[in-house]
């Protein structure tokens, strides 16, 4: 078996086809982990006592199973969940079609949202107590103490950790051609079948993610810097 | 203008104000002396809110309150006619000087970009930074850094403006700077509640002195009264402590 080098260019042109949805997807599943971790942590935060201990459980269910788990539950049970929610409407809702795609949007930012919490809990944290108190002595309200001194430094603090997160979604979404949802890893799998070209594709699929991990992080390096100035 | 009565405030069961009466005039300089761990940053903290009291009741202004019954609008309202400048200065990290002093007066009290930065170059101009405003807080001394704390507590144009020991952090070739400055805010007629043990600075910027121990007031009266005619021996023996200590130094 030869490998064949114009296969291999052939499959990384195949592949960066899928890599702007495959990074759209990632960045909707940032944006809402990131948005409920920061519920989380602000509940968690704030202590409220039911709640608090729920998400705990949760919390802990969370970290504890293999996404691939995750990712399979919630393919067989969220088109049932959503149907029955949408009953309460009074609408009728085929659950099988529900698009997968809606899955492993719903999961892996649930998922992440765990991890998210945690980054944003630990960041917020760092923010020294004193210009809280600052803020309060000026009389800044709860919410802007948190929009314009809290979040702005745990920002910072938080964004190798943001990052890092991002790039792992992105690995992760790989798990998504489980349930026929394809990204880069699907997409080399497709045509390293259509090819009988496996090792090609698998490469090309390897290189795609390497190059956009590092084009992420030096990128995100830029932006800490620029954030960071001065402090 | 000020009026605190009957204050009370309990830490893990044990009461650390046991019912503070105060009364600060308009333009009043009231220095706080005791010993440490008797509750003078507590009560300032009180004052400002930034600790519940248990009981008692606050006059302040237009505002009569009760402890026992306070709501959250009623918070915000003592707090924006109070400004606390603390120990450790507690400036914005990640905000530049300028930036610092503008922001209360932009997030708080809602006044324009221009209006804020207006005055904020009038409060850095009397604290004598104006070549410092595009510094952030890291590239400044501590003395610098707490006359820019300074600034920001006055820019938003508090009734009281809350000291707590505002030069213990700091080298003491830089304390001259800050005291001169808290000098010129007091001679301004601005009213203040100062917490120092800078001794002889109170006794000559000071219109009363009031001496704590172990959550009372012991006694109140003129620089003169305390300093040099107290027949407290509470007073008198914390006076003759803090001096002996000093000299030994
Ligand atoms: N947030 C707090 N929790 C528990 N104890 C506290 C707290 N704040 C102050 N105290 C206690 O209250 C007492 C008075 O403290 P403080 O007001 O800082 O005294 P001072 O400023 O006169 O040195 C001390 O015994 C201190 O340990
Ligand atoms: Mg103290």
């Amino acid at each position: 078996m030869m490998f064949q080098l114009d296969v291999l260019i052939e499959n990384l042109f195949g592949i960066l086809k899928v890599v702007p949805q495959t990074l759209l997807l990632a960045v909707i599943i940032l944006i809402l982990s990131l948005f409920m971790g920061g519920c989380l942590a602000l509940i968690q935060r704030k202590k409220i006592p039911i709640i608090s201990s729920l998400i705990s459980v949760m919390q802990s269910f969370l970290r504890g199973t293999p996404n691939v788990v995750l990712l399979y539950l919630g393919y067989y049970t969220l088109p049932y969940i959503v149907q029955y929610i949408v009953s309460l409407v009074g609408i009728d809702f085929n659950p099988h079609h529900l698009h997968p795609v809606i899955t492993v949007i719903v999961v892996f930012s649930i998922s992440f949202s765990v991890f998210q919490s945690e980054t944003i809990r630990g960041s917020m944290h760092s923010v020294d107590h004193g210009q809280i108190e600052a803020a309060h002595s000026l009389g800044y309200s709860f919410f802007q103490t948190l929009r314009k001194v809290v979040v702005p430094q745990a920002l910072v603090e938080a964004l190798p950790d943001i990052m890092n997160s991002f790039l792992v979604i992105i690995k992760v979404l790989s798990l998504a051609y489980l349930i026929s949802v394809v990204d880069i890893f699907g997409q080399a799998k497709l045509l390293g079948a259509y090819n009988f070209s496996y090792i090609e594709a698998f490469v090309a699929a390897a290189l795609v993610y390497w190059a956009l991990c590092s084009f992420l992080t030096l990128l995100i390096n830029k932006f800490e810097l620029r954030l960071r100035k001065g402090f | 203008m000020l009026s605190l009565k009957n204050l009370e405030i309990s830490f893990n069961n044990e009461q650390v104000l046991k019912g503070i009466n105060l009364t600060v005039n308009k333009g009043d300089v009231v220095t706080l002396i005791g010993p440490s761990g008797t509750g003078k940053t507590t009560l300032l903290r009180c004052i400002n809110y930034l600790e519940k009291p248990d009981n008692g009741e606050i006059l302040l202004g237009d505002i009569h309150l009760d402890y026992t019954s306070i709501r959250k609008k009623d918070i915000l309202k003592i707090r924006r006619k109070t400004a606390m400048v603390f120990q450790q200065y507690n400036l914005f990290k990640h905000r530049t000087v300028i930036e610092n002093v503008m922001e209360a007066q932009i997030v708080v009290q809602k006044k324009s970009k221009e209006a804020a930065y207006k005055k904020s170059m009038d409060e850095l101009e009397k604290v004598g930074l104006l070549d410092k405003i595009d510094a952030y807080p890291s590239q400044l001394s501590g003395g610098q850094q707490q006359r820019v704390s300074i600034a920001r507590a006055l820019a938003v144009e508090p009734e009281v403006i809350l000291f707590d020991e505002p030069t213990s952090a700091l080298d003491p070739e830089l304390v001259g700077e800050v005291l001169k400055v808290i000098e010129n805010v007091a001679k301004s007629g601005m009213t203040i509640v100062l917490v120092t043990h800078e001794m002889s600075f109170a006794q000559n910027i000071s219109t009363k002195v009031v001496f704590m121990d172990k959550g009372n007031i012991v006694e109140e009266g003129t620089p003169t009264e305390i300093f040099y005619q107290s027949s407290n021996d509470r007073t008198r023996e914390f006076l003759n402590q803090f001096y002996t200590e000093k000299n030994s130094i």
